[in-house]
């Protein structure tokens, strides 16, 4: 697996790089040098989100030890918006004539699919989902299913950007905090709104495990705004004692209520949010389940990202994910040791 | 004529996001696609809209295109052959 994030997740070691905090509202991807992973004459005419995306399947593909990533499948809420926003006030500038093709092509939902199909001369399933707050899970849940019938691995992630236009619109309908936050304190901070975020997390997911397999899904669950008594069934039937909990809990007031009954499900049982981290947006469930397989895989919690938290003492062999987009979108994923 | 190709690889420069390449790198006969810059199909499509948005010069048949955007030298001559006498 790979994560481009805001924090330090691409290159070097995760537990011991510094906790990245803005008081801005808005945490922005560390990006890597893609130089290594893609060609110079295609990297002139990529986007920001298209680079983060390649670079992170590529890295993802490299690291599963596979040759070819057979099937890819990812998931987003809004594509590449830079070249949605450009090709849009190109429209509006030139009068619907003269339109570079560009970002016209890099606007699609399923660029970044088919750029990594071409780079890695791959013929398999391409599928993207842009479902909003449920786009990775439905990811998700057709790699399982592929693999179910038969296929042995699959390229499996998300991918997302914020831009200045976006976060401006987002903000006029209530999706940030008014009032200026340290990301670092955003589970403590509880007002109406989050802060915004992006991110592009791969996953190679196998049928059988192998050496480098990180950990297992056990357990998998989407509801769609749930009433209070589905939910809490819901989440009492993941587990019946995990030994860890991450989840996308984000300080906004307006659904704190979920994690509260998340809470109450799951007395004594410590309990990491990843939101702090990330940020707020479509796919972020995917850097929350990468982060849950690098704590099962290391049984280590990296200090510095989580200063208020007891080193583990006994082994982490289950983590129940629980997180939601505003209210809408549930998911919870059991994570197994393997 | 060389004030108008030496704006033209600038404007190349900039519609394709050359990045590391300085004008004084493109040479004037050179051949743009393929060989010389590398470029593809899709430049091509970047290079029509340079010529409309830039020199308000549209170029209807694609055969036409083709030669008009062989080199530097070529897509300058073209210009300057559209432009008022």
């Amino acid at each position: 697996m790979a994560a481009i994030s805001p924090q330090p997740t691409f290159d070097g070691d995760i537990l011991s790089a510094p906790l990245i905090h803005t008081d801005r509202n808005l945490l922005a991807c560390i990006e890597p040098d893609y130089k290594p992973f893609i060609p110079g004459n295609s990297l002139r005419r990529m986007s920001r989100v298209l680079k983060m995306g390649l670079a992170a399947a590529l890295k993802c593909t490299a690291d599963s030890g596979l040759d070819t990533p057979g099937p890819i499948i990812t998931g987003t809420g809004k594509g590449s918006l830079q070249d949605t926003e450009k090709f849009i006030k190109e429209i509006v500038e030139y009068k619907e004539t003269a339109l570079n093709p560009t970002p016209f092509i890099q606007s699609t939902y399923n660029s970044v699919n088919g750029l990594i199909a071409l780079q890695q001369k791959c013929t398999a399933y391409n599928n993207t989902f842009v479902h909003r707050g449920f786009s990775f899970e439905n990811a998700l849940l057709d790699s399982i299913m592929l693999i179910q019938d038969g296929e042995p691995h699959t390229l499996t992630g998300a991918f997302e950007e914020i831009t200045t236009e976006h976060f401006y619109i987002k903000s006029r309908i209530g999706f940030w905090k008014n009032e200026s936050i340290n990301s670092a304190d955003l589970c403590q901070h509880l007002s109406p709104g989050s802060i915004a975020g992006e991110g592009a997390t791969f996953f190679t997911l196998t049928g059988t495990p192998s050496a480098h397999s990180y950990a297992a899904i056990s357990g998998f669950r989407m509801l769609y705004k749930p009433t209070k008594e589905k939910l809490n069934a819901a989440l009492k039937a993941m587990s019946i004692q995990p030994d860890l909990i991450i989840s996308g809990r984000n300080g906004d007031s307006n659904y704190e209520h979920f994690y509260k009954e998340l809470d109450s499900c799951y007395p004594g049982i410590p309990q990491l949010g990843f939101k702090h981290l990330c940020g707020e947006y479509d796919t972020a469930s995917a850097f929350g389940l990468w982060l849950a397989a690098q704590i099962i895989k290391t049984q280590q919690i990296a200090e510095q990202w989580f200063p208020q938290q007891q080193p583990l003492t006994t082994p982490v062999n289950s983590i129940l994910f629980y997180n939601h987009f505003y209210g809408e979108q549930h998911v919870m994923l059991l994570l197994e040791r393997v | 004529m060389e004030e108008l190709k030496k704006k033209l690889k600038e404007q190349i420069i900039e519609a394709l996001n050359l990045q590391d390449t300085k004008p004084e790198d493109i040479d004037d006969n050179a051949p743009l696609f393929g060989e010389g810059l590398g470029l593809d199909s899709i430049d091509s499509l970047e290079l029509m809209v340079l010529l409309e948005r830039q020199y308000h010069i549209k170029v209807e048949d694609p055969r036409e295109g083709r030669k008009i955007l062989q080199s530097v030298e070529s897509m300058a001559e073209f210009i300057q052959s559209k432009q008022p006498a």
